[in-house]
């Protein structure tokens, strides 16, 4: 391999950030330039990688801490506790908090987005960082804290209603607590939804306990000697006073910043996030941002799915760099499980404790023209299905309440697989038992209806044999062999036998034309043991 | 060993054998015809006989497997190919000469590779011992391996890699019976193998009977009324459902801490792998219900030992092992059972249900392409120094390691590739994924050799046709789905005309020069078959016609003892006191879901799965020469949900066309709510334009080399518009 050109410098690649998209792409890096690149990753918290989606299932008590552990990206250097503090661009360097200078081939910032803070009096963030009793929850500690802070049931407010703060509070209400989200938007998770999801999500929420107050600003936080004590809302009317939502428990839901103060330092351009083109790639070629610090042409979504996408097409144009080859006009990356193309990576799946939401593509309030929406609206029940069709295919769907359907829509959504004539259908499972499938009695089965699927033995075969002479489950098994497969058919086999020793017990002897009995028998009178029997297979 | 049979070829006593089958080997009574068989046309009566496998029970194959052995069109002289392109009668002398003919010109002119060997998973032991040796002493090709490479090759790999022994289930299936959880990936017992189900009533009743499969099938339906839970993944998605099962055991604590730490090794690794695969991550990728997940987990968690729990199995069934990843999810599913601290426990475990009658023993004996007799290795130079001095050879003599069978078949034809093919016990060209491209691989051999019972798709393109026995005409033996070895026994002569396999590779080695060493007794070969397993991973050597005849259970390994010592007992439960591996821990290897070859696009938008319907065997040779099976499963057709009907303007009955990137197959509609809207469903048992594997594809697992049967995408439509022209 080297020999026509001697060793190649193995290239070296700085990772700043160990979240979910920084050791994803050390291990996409390994997997595809392991032996062509040097990898680092700067990890500024002390814990291994861990899954950082999995927070709030922590703070609800569905998860043990130590599963939230993620792999440690082989082939890497992962260094812990060191936060990157200057990168010189024109060195190739990047400097950390510990004094250790790591150069650079290749940059890549996966820094991330810390919690927003709202800027009201009272929730300053000092020197210690925020206010006794208030809390974000993005970092394993935060979680930590949280789970800590509600091990005495406190009276809880979670500012915010999107994503986040649902899963928190339906979290912290499973836990027992008395948990107040207050949300600025029309109703809750309104990024996601439209209004008649948004009816059956605050229907479901408050089935399960929990306050939700849309609408809503907030104006300050109060604090006392023990902490946190109230959130303070804008009146409803003019001239009123701000009105207090007592609490002891504060949690911070009111979306995420984009980490970008290196990118700024570095004279990188940034938006909201790192401006980056389709493949990551900033103005200095030497230089990437992926996950939620980078801001790519469609927008950060905020999603896993969306960095593990960009890390993997990222992994593959550095591998190329790696190998000496400077590939051409857009990456093309392998697909991924969940990716079959971008557009299917807008998938959001909130994972509140007992109740299922979830959200794809387009809103039927903003679906193309020509695209047929579908609703099943069912506030009351905490329900609410909706479907946007376009081209046989789902371009969008928001389901509440209902996580069947929504597992259905989301297979179709991600593939693009062909929805039915009617997409009506799309809206609800049909009831298991729906179709008939059970005899009310012998009388009423048709011949043609299997009995023993084994051995494909009818209820005409059983009446057969019975007519030619067979006058006992025995007999009749040994004629049929029904029964000697899997033995299922056990009890509908005697349930027959016993309806045959009723309504027909001395048939006409086979040839004689007759046998009529069975055909005009009345089911005379309830037979229990024969209409339990009867489970019919279907032919 | 007294003759059954008069020599005019009628049964006079009643013989205790094994059907002919399936890997369950359900015990049958071959007796005189009475008027049941006569009616059927078949020479002997069958009878359900009661093992603890099947209880008395058979499906209707099996109550039917006589017939096979009066088909009308049963091959009775060996057929040769003559100039003008006709296969003619011709005699035994003949067709073996020309095939020893052809054999020493290709390797006169090509080398000892121009020679492959391709056996079967329906061949009694005895049988694929000899066809072993006889490519590696006889032929001298590194070229040999069997249709079990599309069964059993995923499982066998994984298992192997956990646990140092592939025995599909290291218990015996009764034990099943006990379990308060079984969780079925990929496996339609109720349809392959009926009899079966009675071992899951137990399951069912406490209601953690869990079937994953993508189709609602007679299987997943014994989940209905409270037996359990059904979960139906998008098609090849098995894996993924596997890792969320597995986060879920791990999240919620319910792992067996304890198990773990004392009986496996890399644990925390395959645990970290899985950190990723959340239930609402995994439902996107499976489109299973999130909730779903987590109560399948928790129902199988209940019933594991450590929660004291009755016990719990995890089975693995084609479905899922038939995929690139086939390997990894055997392993996905080894990692869930060994999280719970099943295997090596009696009443719990992991296991593969074996399909092909002798799955089982055809994988331990050396057709395999990387196998010498008794499951060894044959690029391990001591397994190589004791094969080679049972066999009477330098152990220099023996190839090294061949191709597996997908590569084997691609090879064919290609210069430096096989040009003389000996195909034994398989029907290809029905039964090989993209069966089209086989086609044109064997045509392009200088002599394709068939040994059949019927003129089989691959027989007819034979240059040389060979009849062999059927069950009820041979001795040997099986190993079944529980590594319990069975004797096959002989209860009618075979056809005039009609030799045994043993008999062929006796003849064939003595034209190649090789005189002795091939005896054409079963005993006899099954016995120095135990000599050259001895001390293997599959040791049968304390295993003797005369303990089977007696009525003993025998599970290997079963070595033999020093004389004067009592015979071993056979090992009905491995790994109870520690696993096949040099420390005794099992071995748990982090895997991720990639997800299949194929991927749908706008041109084909829905998934294939294929499978087995319950009146037919593999590629149907047999079974559809049985006229009450072939009335019942007449002809191929293609599954599907009554909306994608709907949509594609398909009513039962009408023809459909499936096309994927291999090629188009033209099979009947049947709509049925049992299928997934996104996936319709073929049987694999025909030939012709209805042939499933026309549209499957040849990717293979890379550990494995086992060809992604179960996942293709493709495009439906309706076939025919107006009446033929």
């Amino acid at each position: 391999m080297t020999a026509a050109g001697g060793a190649r410098r193995r290239l070296r690649v700085v990772v700043v950030g160990a979240g979910m998209v920084g050791a994803r792409l050390a291990d996409e890096l390994h997997a595809r330039a392991g032996g062509s690149a040097d990898v680092t990753v700067l990890g500024a918290e002390s814990h291994e990688p861990y899954n950082r989606v999995l927070l709030s299932d922590l703070v609800a008590g569905k998860v043990d801490l130590g599963s939230l552990t993620l792999p440690v990206p082989q082939g890497a250097r992962v260094l812990r506790d060191v936060t990157a503090v200057l990168v010189d661009r024109a060195r190739r360097t990047v400097r950390c908090d510990d004094g250790s200078v790591h150069p650079y081939d290749v940059l890549v910032l996966a820094t991330g987005a810390r919690a927003r803070v709202p800027h009201v009096p009272g929730l300053s963030a000092g020197e210690r960082g925020l206010p006794r009793g208030v809390h974000a929850l993005r970092t394993l500690d935060d979680a930590r804290e949280v789970v800590a802070a509600a091990a005495n049931g406190p009276e809880t407010v979670v500012l915010g209603g999107g994503v986040l703060g649902v899963e928190v509070a339906t979290g912290l209400a499973h836990r027992g607590l008395a948990v107040t989200v207050l949300h600025p938007g029309p109703h809750a998770m309104d990024r996601q939804l439209g209004g008649g999801a948004g009816d059956a999500l605050a229907a479901g929420l408050a089935r399960l306990g929990v306050r939700l107050r849309t609408g809503v600003r907030v104006t300050g936080v109060g604090h006392d000697a023990a902490g946190v004590a109230h959130v303070l809302l804008a009146p409803a009317a003019a001239g009123a006073a701000d009105e207090q939502v007592a609490c002891r428990l504060l949690v911070l839901a009111a979306g995420a910043v984009p980490e970008t103060d290196l990118a700024a330092a570095a004279g990188l351009a940034v938006g909201r996030g790192v401006l980056v083109d389709g493949d990551g790639a900033t103005a200095d070629p030497a230089v990437f941002a992926v996950g939620d610090c980078a801001e790519p042409p469609e927008g950060g979504m905020g999603l896993v799915a969306q960095g593990w996408a960009q890390a993997r097409r990222l992994a593959v144009a550095v591998a190329a760099r790696a190998r000496g080859e400077e590939p051409r006009g857009p990456v093309q990356a392998p697909p991924d499980v969940v990716d079959h193309d971008a557009g299917t990576l807008d998938v959001v799946r909130a994972k509140a404790h007992g109740l299922a939401v979830s959200a794809m593509g387009v809103l039927a309030a903003s679906a193309p023209p020509g695209a047929r929406c579908l609703t099943l609206s069912d506030p009351s029940g905490a329900r609410h299905v909706e479907v946007v069709v376009a081209d046989g295919v789902v371009i969008g769907a928001a389901c509440v309440g209902d996580g069947a359907v929504a597992a259905d829509l989301v297979a179709a959504y991600t593939r693009r697989t062909p929805v039915p004539r009617d997409p009506a259908q799309l809206l609800v499972k049909p009831v298991r038992g729906s179709e008939p499938a059970t005899a009310a009695s012998p009388t009423l089965m048709p011949d043609r209806a299997t009995v023993c699927r084994c051995n494909g033995v009818t209820k005409g075969d059983v009446v057969a044999q019975w007519r030619s002479g067979a006058r006992s489950v025995a007999e009749v098994v040994r004629a049929t062999r029904a029964t000697t497969g899997c033995g299922g058919c056990r009890d509908a086999v005697c349930g027959l036998v016993e309806w045959l020793e009723r309504v027909d017990p001395d048939p006409a002897p086979v040839g004689g034309g007759a046998g009529g009995a069975v055909d005009d028998a009345n089911d005379g009178g309830a037979d229990d043991a024969a209409r339990r029997a009867l489970a019919v297979v279907p032919t | 060993m007294p003759e059954a049979s008069s020599p005019d070829g009628t049964v006079r006593v009643e013989v205790g054998t094994h059907c002919p089958y399936c890997a369950l080997q359900c015990a049958q009574t071959l007796g005189p015809p009475d008027d049941t068989a006569v009616a059927a046309g078949s020479p002997v009566a069958v009878a359900g006989r009661d093992f603890p496998t099947n209880r008395g029970g058979l499906c209707r194959k099996g109550w039917t497997s006589g017939v096979v052995l009066a088909a009308p069109d049963r091959l009775v002289t060996p057929l040769v190919r003559d100039r003008s392109g006709d296969l003619r009668r011709a005699g035994w002398d003949e067709a073996l000469d020309r095939v020893a003919e052809a054999i020493l010109t290709a390797q006169r002119t090509h080398g000892r590779e121009s020679v492959a060997v391709f056996g079967g998973g329906g061949l009694t032991n005895e049988k694929a011992y000899a066809l072993g040796k006889f490519a590696r002493v006889v032929l001298r090709t590194p070229y040999v391996d069997y249709n079990g490479r599309f069964c059993m090759a995923s499982a066998a790999a994984g298992a192997l890699r956990a646990f140092g022994v592939d025995r599909g289930l290291p218990f015996p299936l009764a034990d099943l019976g006990g379990a308060q959880a079984v969780l079925l990936l990929g496996s339609n017992l109720a349809e392959t193998m009926p009899p079966a189900v009675a071992h899951l009533v137990g399951a069912r009743a406490a209601g953690g009977l869990v079937v994953v499969d993508p189709r609602r099938s007679p299987t997943a339906a014994l989940t209905d009324d409270g037996g359990g839970v059904h979960l139906a993944p998008v098609p090849g998605t098995d894996l993924a459902l596997l890792l969320g099962l597995l986060h879920v055991v791990v999240a919620e604590g319910l792992a067996d801490r304890g198990y773990l730490t004392a009986r496996t090794a890399g644990a925390d690794d395959v645990v970290r792998s899985v950190a990723a695969w959340w239930p609402e991550r995994v439902e996107q990728v499976t489109g299973v219900p999130a909730a779903d997940i987590r109560a399948a987990a928790r129902l199988l968690a209940a019933a594991a030992p450590a929660a004291g729990g009755t016990g719990a199995y995890v089975l693995t069934g084609r479905g899922v092992e038939q995929s690139t990843q086939g390997t990894a999810t055997v392993t996905a599913a080894i990692n869930l059972a060994l999280a719970l601290g099943l295997p090596g426990r009696v009443g719990s475990g992991y296991g593969a249900v074996t399909g092909q009658g002798n799955g089982q023993g055809g994988r331990e004996h050396g057709q395999k392409a990387d196998q010498l007799p008794g499951y060894r290795r044959i690029d391990d130079p001591a397994a190589r120094a004791h094969v080679a001095g049972v066999w009477g050879v330098d152990p220099e003599v023996l190839p090294g390691p061949g191709v597996p069978a997908v590569e084997l078949l691609r090879r064919c034809g290609t210069p430096g590739g096989p040009r003389v093919l000996l195909v034994h016990g398989c029907n290809l060209v029905v039964s090989a994924p993209d069966s089209q491209r086989v086609r044109e691989r064997l045509a392009a051999l200088d002599l394709l050799v068939v040994c059949d019972v019927v003129p089989s798709e691959t027989a007819r393109l034979a240059d040389v046709v060979l009849p062999v026995t059927q069950w009820a005409e041979e001795e040997g033996t099986m190993t079944s789905l529980e590594g319990r070895v069975l004797r096959r026994r002989r209860a009618l002569a075979p056809p005039m005309g009609v030799r045994t396999e043993l008999e062929v590779l006796h003849e064939l080695a003595g034209r190649l020069g090789v005189a002795t060493g091939f005896p054409t007794d079963a005993v006899e070969v099954f016995d120095e078959l135990a000599r050259a397993s001895g001390g293997g991973t599959a040791d049968y050597s304390g295993i003797t016609y005369d303990r089977l005849d007696a009525g003993e259970a025998l599970h290997w390994p079963c070595p033999v003892t020093p004389d004067g010592a009592p015979d071993h007992p056979g090992t009905p439960r491995l790994f109870l006191d520690g696993f096949g591996t040099p420390d005794g821990r099992a071995r748990m290897v982090p895997v991720e879901h990639v997800g299949p070859s194929d991927r749908l696009s706008e041109a084909r938008p829905l998934y294939l799965v294929t499978g087995r319907v319950l009146e037919h065997y593999q590629s149907g040779a047999q079974t559809r020469r049985v006229p009450a099976l072939a009335a019942a499963q007449p002809e191929p057709y293609v599954e599907m949900h009554p909306w994608l009907a709907d949509r594609l303007g398909l009513a039962d009955g009408d023809e459909a066309a499936v096309t994927s990137a291999r090629g188009t197959a033209v099979a009947v509609t049947r709509v049925t709510s049992t299928a997934r809207p996104d996936t319709v469903f073929m049987p694999f048992h025909w030939s012709g334009e209805g042939s499933a594997n026309r549209l499957t594809t040849d990717a293979t697992d890379p550990v494995s080399g086992m060809p992604e049967f179960k996942v293709a995408t493709v495009d439906v439509r309706p076939a025919r518009t107006g009446p033929a022209t």
